[in-house]
This record gives C-alpha cells, structure tokens and sequence, in this order.
C-alpha cells in the first residue's frame, strides 16, 4: 500500500531537473523532502500527483503503475495534494472549497443532480457535515462562511489542508505548507500533520523549514540537483556531511 | 437567505409571475413577458456554460435559430404534434451542442468565442442556403400551440413552466457538487483536476445542456413570431444572451435572471435606448466589466452584507485535532 | 476561364485585407498577450473614414490616408488605455475578452448610427479606369499594403531600439519589466501602431470592402482565422494564412457559390487546427490564452 517514485528522470529542454530519483510513501507515514532551491523538490511532487509525466523509471501505487494517469484518476485513487501558492476558488465560500474535495465521491451525475434526486441531496448532506467537521479540525472554525477571497494567508494554507482532507485521500502531498506561517501557526500545521499520520494518512512534505520537518517526519529525502544525496530516519539525514555541506555551504 | 424568508420570497414570484396576465395591461406587456420567459429559457442553461464553467460563448443564437427552424419544420411543414416538435428541437439541437462543442471546448479562451462566433454566422449561411429546407431568405410561418395553450394567456403560462423548470434545473446543478466543479474549472482548472473534476468532460455536459434549452427556447421563440426568417438570428441576438449573464453576474442564478427581465424590457420602455441598440448592451457590459467585474449581483450581494450585524472578524486558525482525528477516520470507513 | 482568374486575385485581395488584420492582432499580442475583438474594427475604421474624408470633406488623397491611420492609431489607443489597461492588472484571466467585445461592439453601432447600415462606394484612389480588369487597383492595393506592413514589421523588429523592445516584451514580459523597460507604454505605443496598420490596410482595402460598418466583426472572424491557420506570432503565418484563406473562399465561391463563404473558411480553419494546432508557422512555445 506504497506511493513509490522509482528511478525517476525528467528533463526539461535541455535540463535535466530529477536524475534516477526514487522515493516511497508509506500510509501513516509522515515524509520529509527537502532541498536548496531547484532541487527538484516541486518537480517531484508533480510527477506523483501527475502533472508532469517522467521521461525515464515510474510512479506506482500498490504496484500499478501510474506513470500516465492523469491527475484526476490518481484522485481518484487517493491522492491529493497542496500548491505551493494556495489555490483557492474566491469567489464561492470556505465551506464550498473544503466542499470541492467532496468531487471523487460524487455517485450522481449531471442529470440526477439536475432533478435534485434523493441520492444527491443524501451525498450533500453528509459531504456538508464531513467538510465542517474537517474545517473545525483544521482550525477554521471561525471563517466557515466567510468568502475564501477574505481570507488570510495562514486560513488559505489550511483551507487547502481540509479540502485535501476532504478528498478522503491515502496520500496527501503538501508543497512547503509553512511557507509564510508564523512559529504558533507551524506548531499547529505540525499538530494537524501529526493527527493525519495516526489516521493513517500517508504525508509526503516537502519543505524549506527544515527544523520543522526534521522535528515531525518519519523519514527524509534531501535532493540536490535533482539526485537523492541522503536518505533516512531525520537523525541520520541531519548528521550527513553531504546534507550539511549543501546546506551551509564548503 | 435563511430558510423561511426564502421559500417566502420565492411564493411571492411565483404568484407575481402566474398572475402577469391580469395585473400586467395590454397583450402587448403580456407577450414581452413571454418573450422574456423565453429568453431566459436559453440563458438559464446559458448560465452553466458562461457563468458557472467560464466558457464564453457568444455564439449561442445559432442553437436558437437550428430550434426554431427545427420546430417550424417539423410542427409546421410536416404537421407533426407541437410537444414532440419541442423535444425533437431540443434534441437535435442537443446533438448539435455536442458536435459543436468537441472540437472547440478544447481551445483556448478567444479561440473558443470565435468558434462560436463562426458557428452562428455558419448557421445563418446555411439556413439562407437551404432553401428548400428553411423557405431560405423568404423565412417559414410557424403555427402555434393546441388548445388550451393557443390564447396570449396560454402560451405564456406554458412558457413560463418551461421556463420555471429549467430555473430548478440549473439551480439543482449550481448548488451541489456539480456546480462547485463547475466554478472550480472557471476559476482554477489545475485544482479541478487535483480533486478529479473531469475538465472537458464537465465542459461538454453543460455545454450539451445548454444546447438542450436552446433548441426548446428556440421552438417557443419561433411560436413567439409566428414567422421566422434567417435575420431573426443575428449576431446581435446571441450577443445579447452573453451580455445578460456577465451582467447579472457569474457564479449566480438570480443575477442574470434579473440581468434577462431588464435588458429585455429596458429597450422595450425606453424609447431612446432601443435606437441606440447593442450600443447600449457593449457600453453595459465595458461598465460592468472594469467597474464591478462580478456583475450587478455581487452589487447587491455587498450591500446585504453592509447591513449585516458586523461581529469581530477573527484569522486566528486554532485546531481542534480531535475533531480533526475523528472527520478523517470518519472518511476512511466509507 | 476568365471568370476564375477574377476569382483568384479577388480572393488573393481580401486574403490580403485578412493578412493584414493578422499581422494586427501579432503586434497588438506581442506585448499584451491579449487577442483584441477590436482588430477588425480599426479597419473598419479605416475604410469608413477614408472614405468620409475623401467623398465628403473633400481632402486630398494623402491627408486622409494620413487621417484614416491617424484614426486607427487612436482606436488602437483608446482599446489600450480603455479595454486592457485597467483589465490586466487584475487575475481574472478572459476580462479582456470582454472588455474588447464591448468596446468592439460599441464602436460598430456607433458607425451604423453614424454611417449607415448600407455599404457605400469607397472613391478612387489612384486615377484608373474602370476597365482595367485584374490589373484593377481594387486588387493590388490591399495585397500590396499587406506586404509592406509585413515587410515594414520585419524591419521594426530587427532594426530599430523600439521593435527590439517590443520582442523583448513578447519573449518575457516578466523580465523585460525587471530590466526596466516600460512595459506600460511599451504596449501602448504597440496598440498606436497596430492601429495605423489597420487603418491603412482597411483605407487600401476600401474600393474591395467598400465603406461598411459591418466589416468589423466578419473582419475579426476572417483575419483571426488568417492568423491560427498561419500561426499566431508568425508574421509569415500571417501572409500565408490570409493568402490561404482568401484564395480558398474565392475558389469555393466560384464552384459552388457564394453561399457557403463562412462555412469554407472555418472549415479550413477546423483542418489545420486538428493537423497541426500551432499553426502552419506556429510555435508550440506561443500559448494563446
């Protein structure tokens, strides 16, 4: 029951962004991925969530491979994701962006839901309650109504949080989710990436923080230029010479 | 708006609007009225495709005009009875909804307005063309409903059913999750896709709807003239359906619904305006659009926020991570 | 066979009148990335007050050739300080669409009320008879003007310090900003320009078009389809898109009529798209948005 990367290349043009990468997600598992700017960190995160597809190895789920899914079937198979910068919907509410994730589960099509059947009034129902109680769980308790446009950096990250939640995901990749938060608010964003983990939720995070995420994954990855350099528990990885002389420089 | 006061409100249209024919004057109010009902008939599925999906049409009176040639043909021409003419009009234009829009709901923004632009040109070409078929320049008569919708008050009380239940259908759309995937492929098709909204595919269905109103709104707008000839369905016209739903707002159902009564009657009451013609939809519209580019609704949505009870805005994010616990496992035993 | 010679250099001159309007649209996108509904209406404009300045107020030749292109220069303007301006600061991605549409549509009314719905003849420009047949000055012009733009475009860009920006800006708007260059005027200058162009092609092309308020939108249609099929960013796309185009709807219109015109062109358009969606001379690395 992995998300595994193996042996990924991708290139773009002439550069050659991820060389022979491989890297497994396990459920109730948190994930570390770390690394200087253009590491390739993003890079990979597309390529599991299927907006990139890779030029060489594959990306497998449970063993099938999933190298050409598009993003919508990988949804569909458990995986959900966070961008980098928030992308929300301004214009309807936070409830209704937390409800977005809700799409995968929708039994009903366009017709049954044009004549409001029992079925779709049912799905809403519950979808409703499950995305409030997640935006409670979140933390945004006190914005549930408001427009998502008024919202504030910290609530969107969230937001995105509980809509990914919604999305009842095995996986959920969250793309440097402390960027911008402040040091109580990353406290809470690793209290809620704690609570995924003893649900079962396999988190792959990749981060700029790396105290934070040394502090809470089970396992890191550091890229560099697009190869793995170390791999392991967050001790190990801390102590490498070759991470630290990436990060602090020869 | 909460519960009651809404269900109040909507008693009160619907009294409003099926009592039209006594409290509304001559013949002449009662059939703009109808030939609003019927407007709205098209722009009400309009709606999904422009204000909820995001894919500008403008092009749609070509799909009017294939309904309303359809129905003269077939109720007229050929004697068929007029409820199945409507329906037939409805699904031929339908099918005509999905040629049209699987080649070009792939392109891009203005690429995809110019094909429909090109598609209501094509249509006229071709009904001008057809003689045969169409009456050509020289247009077809159109007959009217059976009894007992034939009288004035008649065919408006059909028209505005039909136009009451495409009104129930698109809201049913909008409020669920169909209509969040929808907003979700206007404003952020890379998060449809990460939530498993089918992009195109959602495009398409409500595209193929709308082609479904359109025929029908075409039938009951050819019975309207009782004459139908290729100028009926300018560009003008489809132009003027695009301009409601901007106006009126997108993402609403209410606002262009609204947006449709007073753009129609406006012209109609207002001597001055109806010479100035699309000049006063196009200078509408750039208004609109560079001063409250989420339309006249939003207006209004912003002022019943300002006479809300304001309450202190909290940002703080506290968590509740048992309720948190509980939501996820919750989804995981489904 | 006479009759398909006529068809042939008709068609070669409103594909020119198209590949003009192409090469509008590639100067007016380069540095704002927007399509303009507008683009066909600046010819439009051309045509109409060529011909007012001329038939009516009675100016010489080149002062209302001047004029026209002065007025197309200020209707490029004013849909770049009016339709884009203000639109592109904000995030909603196809406002411009809009803005354009209604600026477009206002401007075509405001000429039907002011004009007239009828068409009406363009003067002579050049003294010719009217026996001259192919040779008609109603042909060559606008095929001659389209080369000189394109031409004249070619020179811009790689000769002076201005059409050097412009590349820039179409290259990498983003950077071209972080260099200093002005971004905002930069792209105005560019609707100026693209607005003399179409004023002067719409002014050659008027004996062809003769002074019709409704060229406008048929225009935008017509020279947009000139430009997906040649490739939008190609000034050769351009030329040869408009060149396919004309002489492709001429060819139809004299073996099965002229009633399909409409359905022919976007037929054209349709075949190339499926074949190769860039554009005969596009690049993939262009996104039209």
């Amino acid at each position: 029951m992995t998300l595994a990367a193996r042996d990924i290349t991708k290139r773009f043009g002439g550069l050659t962004a991820l060389a022979q990468v491989s890297l497994e997600l396990k459920p109730g598992e948190v994930h570390g991925l770390i690394g200087p700017n253009g590491s390739g960190k993003t890079t990979l995160l597309n390529l599991f969530s299927g907006y990139y597809r890779p030029d060489g190895g594959n990306i497998v789920i449970d063993e099938t491979e999933i190298s050409d899914a598009t993003v919508q079937k990988r949804a569909g198979l458990g995986v959900a994701r966070t961008f980098q910068k928030p992308r929300l919907l301004p214009t309807l509410s936070v409830l209704d962006n937390a409800m977005l994730g809700g799409w995968r589960d929708a039994r009903a099509g366009f017709l049954a839901t044009a004549f409001s059947l029992p079925q779709v009034k049912a799905d809403e129902r519950e979808l409703r309650s499950r995305a409030e109680e997640l935006l409670h769980g979140v933390g945004l308790s006190h914005a549930i109504g408001r427009r998502a446009n008024l919202l504030e950096h910290a609530e969107q990250r969230f937001l995105e949080i509980a809509r990914g939640l919604a999305q009842r995901p095995r996986f959920l990749l969250l793309d440097e989710p402390a960027g911008g938060l402040t040091p109580a608010e990353i406290e809470h964003l690793g209290a809620v990436i704690r609570v995924m983990r003893e649900s079962g939720v396999g988190v792959l995070l990749v981060e700029h923080h790396t105290d934070f995420v040394f502090r809470i994954s089970d396992r890191v990855t550091t890229l560099d230029v697009g190869a793995v350099i170390k791999h392991g528990t967050p001790d190990e990885v801390k102590r490498d010479p070759e991470v630290i002389r990436v990060y602090l420089g020869a | 708006m909460k519960f009651p006061n809404r269900a109040v409100a909507i008693l009160i249209v619907m009294a409003a609007l099926i009592t039209l024919p006594w409290w509304s004057g001559d013949l002449y109010k009662l059939h703009l009225a109808a030939l609003i009902c019927t407007y709205w008939v098209l722009i009400g599925g309009l709606n999904l495709v422009v204000g909820y999906s995001g894919q500008l049409s403008i092009g749609h009176v070509g799909l009017l005009a294939i309904g309303a040639y359809c129905f003269a043909i077939l109720a007229g021409t050929h004697g068929m009875h007029p409820a199945f003419a409507i329906a037939a009009s409805g699904a031929l234009c339908a099918l005509c909804g999905l040629l049209l829009g699987l080649p070009s709901l792939r392109l891009p923004g203005f690429y995809f307005a110019m094909a429909t632009l090109a598609f209501a040109l094509i249509v006229t070409e071709i009904t001008l063309a057809q003689g045969n078929l169409t009456g050509g320049g020289v247009g077809l008569p159109v007959p009217g409903f059976p009894p007992p919708f034939d009288t004035p008050r008649g065919t408006y009380w059909l028209i505005l059913a039909i136009a009451v239940l495409v009104t129930w259908l698109a809201w049913n759309v909008a409020r669920h999750t169909w209509g969040r995937g929808l907003v979700a492929v206007r404003d952020s098709a890379v998060t449809a896709q990460a939530v498993g909204v089918p992009v195109f595919r959602a495009k398409l269905t409500v595209f193929v709807f709308s082609g479904f109103t359109a025929g029908v709104a075409g039938a009951l707008f050819a019975v309207l003239q009782s004459y139908i000839t290729p100028d009926t369905f300018v560009f003008d016209l489809g132009l003027f359906f695009f301009v409601c739903i901007i106006i009126g707002g997108r993402g609403h159902i209410i606002g262009p619904a609204i947006g449709t009564i007073v753009l129609t009657a406006l012209p109609e009451m207002v001597a001055p305006l109806a010479k100035l013609g699309n000049f006063f939809y196009g200078l509408l519209l750039l208004a609109v659009v560079l001063l409250v580019p989420e339309g006249i609704g939003r207006v209004f949505e912003i002022l019943i926020e300002h006479f809300r009870p304001r309450r202190g805005e909290s940002h703080v994010v506290k968590p509740d991570l048992e309720r948190l616990a509980r939501a996820i496992e919750n989804g995981q035993s489904k | 066979m006479r009759w398909m010679f006529v068809a042939l250099i008709t068609g070669l001159a409103t594909g020119a009148l198209y590949a003009s309007a192409a090469l509008t649209y590639n100067v007016m996108f380069s540095t704002s990335k927007v399509l303009s509904v507008t683009t066909g209406h600046i010819s439009m404009l051309g045509g109409i007050f060529g011909a007012w300045f001329i038939s009516t107020l009675g100016w010489p030749i080149p002062v209302a050739l001047l004029g026209s292109m002065v007025v197309g220069a200020l209707f490029g303007l004013l849909t770049d300080l009016i339709a884009i301006r203000r639109v592109l600061a904000r995030s909603d991605e196809h406002l411009w669409l809009l803005s354009t549409l209604a600026l477009a549509t206002m401007v075509q009314q405001a000429a039907g009320l002011w004009w007239g719905t009828e068409p009406k003849p363009f003067p002579r420009l050049i003294p010719q008879d009217f026996s001259a047949g192919l040779g008609d000055q109603k042909y060559w012009l606008p095929i001659a003007i389209a080369i000189l733009l394109a031409v004249a475009l070619e020179v811009f860009y790689r000769r002076t310090l201005y059409g050097k920006l412009f590349v820039a800006m179409s290259e990498d708007a983003f950077a071209a900003r972080a260099r200093g260059i002005p971004t905002g005027r930069i792209r105005s200058m560019s609707y100026v320009i693209a607005g003399a162009m179409g004023g002067l092609a719409g002014f050659a092309a008027g004996q062809l078009t003769f002074a019709y308020f409704a060229l406008g939108l048929t225009l935008t249609l017509n020279g947009f389809i000139a430009l997906a099929v040649g490739g939008l960013g190609s000034n050769v796309g351009a030329l040869v898109g408009g060149a396919a185009l004309g002489i492709l709807s001429a060819v139809a219109t004299y073996f099965v009529g002229g009633e399909y015109q409409q359905t022919i062109s976007v037929g054209l358009l349709m075949v190339v798209l499926l074949l190769k969606p860039a554009g005969l001379f596009g690049s993939q690395s262009v996104r039209p948005v």
